[in-house]
């Protein structure tokens, strides 16, 4: 018997949907189900229905509701830097041209460093003491006394330190394909702009940042996302403290699986999570990508 | 004239402080890692050790758990990468040979996957690995660590897989070859550095997550991420140390990415900027 070539395909597709309906598809029915269960870490077949309880809880929860307000703050802040720094390196690189080649690579070289790593360093950097970060702003004469900011231990700015390494780790990565994206930039349509009489910021904003609308669009979407979910990097630096003034949505849904384990909970807080990361996706792809058809 | 010139060494001033600011950090931690013992807590702080020693590096070589999470985190990649590719060919191929309807779904579900947080996957996934009583086995962080690498490598392949022609497989067919035979001695080996790129992407982000080994793993199946991170707690703070096996864990990865960063954008954005 032979396949149709349609069969065929099919069939291709079976190895990797078997594994995907396996463990993506089942472990996230499954977080539905104990999200409406009251379920012990200990004893997870035996699961009682509570209705929406858990999420009732989750919802009123002051603790749930701070980890929410402050993923979103620590997300601003670190797809804020990492926009801003990485959208200046790529005009820098832009306009050095071919030139450009060697600081570029020297540039991507954080890319693939692994996340305890970059905790790990910068953890080293702020800690109070002997943290190099506070000794170098007091040499350059900005700080008065080395011991003047607790990054880690300042519940005010602990949601900034924390955002330091994934700040460092990424911004060569926005960098890079915002770069990518300038160099799609048709020449001639710069030289005509000029030729018209724009100056340069006139350029950047009726010219370039239309043209890169797509490009800037998947640069926040990804990055976004991976800022939002951030785990590890917090999590050593400062797992969440001091009081869970860094504690961000997916440090709060750990320890309420893990040190408390309270699996039901954990769970609605999960659903929640993946809704407001899913809205979050959709509303940029509509309002950058296709601005046009939201208004339609 | 003139004045392009002024423009000129001003935008490589601030691609050098540039540099400096994203470059010196990595420094730091690699110099700490040559300094004697006590010298990388000093107060205030040096950025160059006094003189060098590998003090630090055989120090840590007497920690067994420390080595042991090393090789726990290479078989765990291997594991997963080999997972990931094997599932990942035929269907990547599958997608962009034929275009069916349910392949396209497939290609947007897996899209979709790549924007869900771990952790809400993490969650059902220990509870399903605690039910099979695979908790702590270096299978159950491999499979865990396919779940993030699968979708990234069908993304990748496809867009590999789109630049073939279609020709040397027909020629294939006409020679007498089967289609399966035609995909693994034609499409595999034509594809073969994309397939190898893939792989090394899928071994680069298994090496380097967290989230799944912290709660998948206890003591025997414990990756070196999740070990460096302990060595803070366990042995009080021994930052030279530290910083040894830091370096040790991510000086390979970075010599990596060097060569071969455009492919892991790429991958990084599953394929949706080209280079």
């Amino acid at each position: 018997m032979r396949l149709s070539d349609k069969q065929y395909a099919s069939a291709l597709l079976i190895p990797a949907a078997l594994f995907m309906v396996l463990f993506i598809v089942y472990p996230i029915v499954l977080l539905f189900i104990q999200s409406f269960q009251e379920v012990s870490i200990f004893a997870p077949n035996e699961g009682v229905f509570v209705g929406l309880e858990q999420y009732d809880k989750a919802l009123s929860s002051e603790r749930v509701g701070g980890a929410f307000l402050r993923t979103l703050i620590y997300t601003v802040i670190a797809l804020g830097a990492e926009f801003v720094i990485g959208f200046a390196a790529a005009l820098l690189f832009d306009s050095l041209g071919k030139k450009s080649a060697i600081p570029r690579t020297i540039f991507l070289f954080p890319l693939m460093i692994p996340p305890v790593v970059a905790g790990l360093l910068w953890r080293f950097i702020l800690i109070d003491n002997f943290g190099i970060l506070n000794w170098l702003l007091y040499w350059f004469g900005v700080l008065q006394d080395p011991g003047a900011i607790s990054w880690l231990s300042n519940e005010n700015v602990v949601l900034y330190s924390v955002a330091f390494p994934n700040i460092w780790l990424t911004t060569c990565f926005v960098a890079l394909i915002l770069y990518t994206g300038l160099q799609n930039v048709p020449r001639e349509l710069l030289q005509a702009a000029k030729i018209d009489g724009a100056n340069a910021l006139q350029i950047f904003k009726h010219v370039i940042l239309p043209l890169l609308r797509p490009v800037i669009a998947v640069v926040l979407i990804i990055r976004g996302i991976d800022a939002a979910r951030t785990f590890d990097m917090i999590w050593i630096l400062t797992e969440g403290g001091p009081s869970f003034a860094s504690e961000i949505v997916s440090l709060q849904i750990y320890r309420t699986m893990i040190r408390y384990s309270r699996v039901g909970e954990a769970s609605a807080v999960a659903v929640l999570f993946m809704f407001a990361l899913l809205f979050f996706c959709i509303l940029l792809f509509y309002s950058i990508w296709k601005p046009e058809k939201a208004s339609k | 004239m003139v004045r392009k010139r002024i423009f000129f060494i001003i935008i490589i001033i601030l691609i050098a402080l540039l540099l400096v600011l994203y470059v010196a950090p990595y420094l730091y931690l690699m110099l700490t890692s040559f300094k004697a013992s006590g010298e990388a807590v000093t107060v205030p702080p040096t950025f160059f050790p006094k003189n060098f020693t590998l003090e630090n590096y055989s120090y840590i070589t007497e920690f067994p758990a420390v080595m042991q999470s090393f090789v726990n985190s290479l078989v765990i990649a291997v594991i997963s990468t080999v997972l990931a590719i094997v599932a990942a060919v035929p269907a990547a191929y599958s997608v962009t040979r034929f275009g069916t309807r349910p392949g396209r779904m497939f290609l947007i579900f897996a899209l979709v996957t790549r924007l869900l947080p771990y952790v809400s996957i993490a969650i059902p996934f220990f509870i399903i690995m605690k039910q099979l009583g695979l908790v702590d086995t270096h299978l159950a962080v491999a499979l865990a660590h396919t779940t993030i690498n699968l979708p990234l490598a069908i993304w990748l392949l496809s867009s590999f897989m789109e630049g073939l022609p279609v020709e040397i497989e027909e020629s294939a067919f006409i020679d007498g070859c089967s289609r399966l035979g035609a995909l693994m001695r034609i499409i595999v080996p034509t594809a073969m550095s994309g397939i190898a790129v893939t792989a090394l992407f899928c071994f680069l982000m298994s090496w380097n997550e967290f989230l799944f080994s912290l709660i998948l793993t206890s003591v025997d199946a414990k990756t070196a991420p999740i070990a460096i991170a302990e060595f803070k707690t366990q042995y009080s703070i021994e930052w030279g140390a530290m910083s040894a096996v830091a370096t040790v864990f991510s000086f390979p990865v970075v010599i990596f990415s060097l060569f071969m960063q455009r492919k892991i954008v790429s991958g990084m954005t599953m394929g949706a900027v080209k280079q």
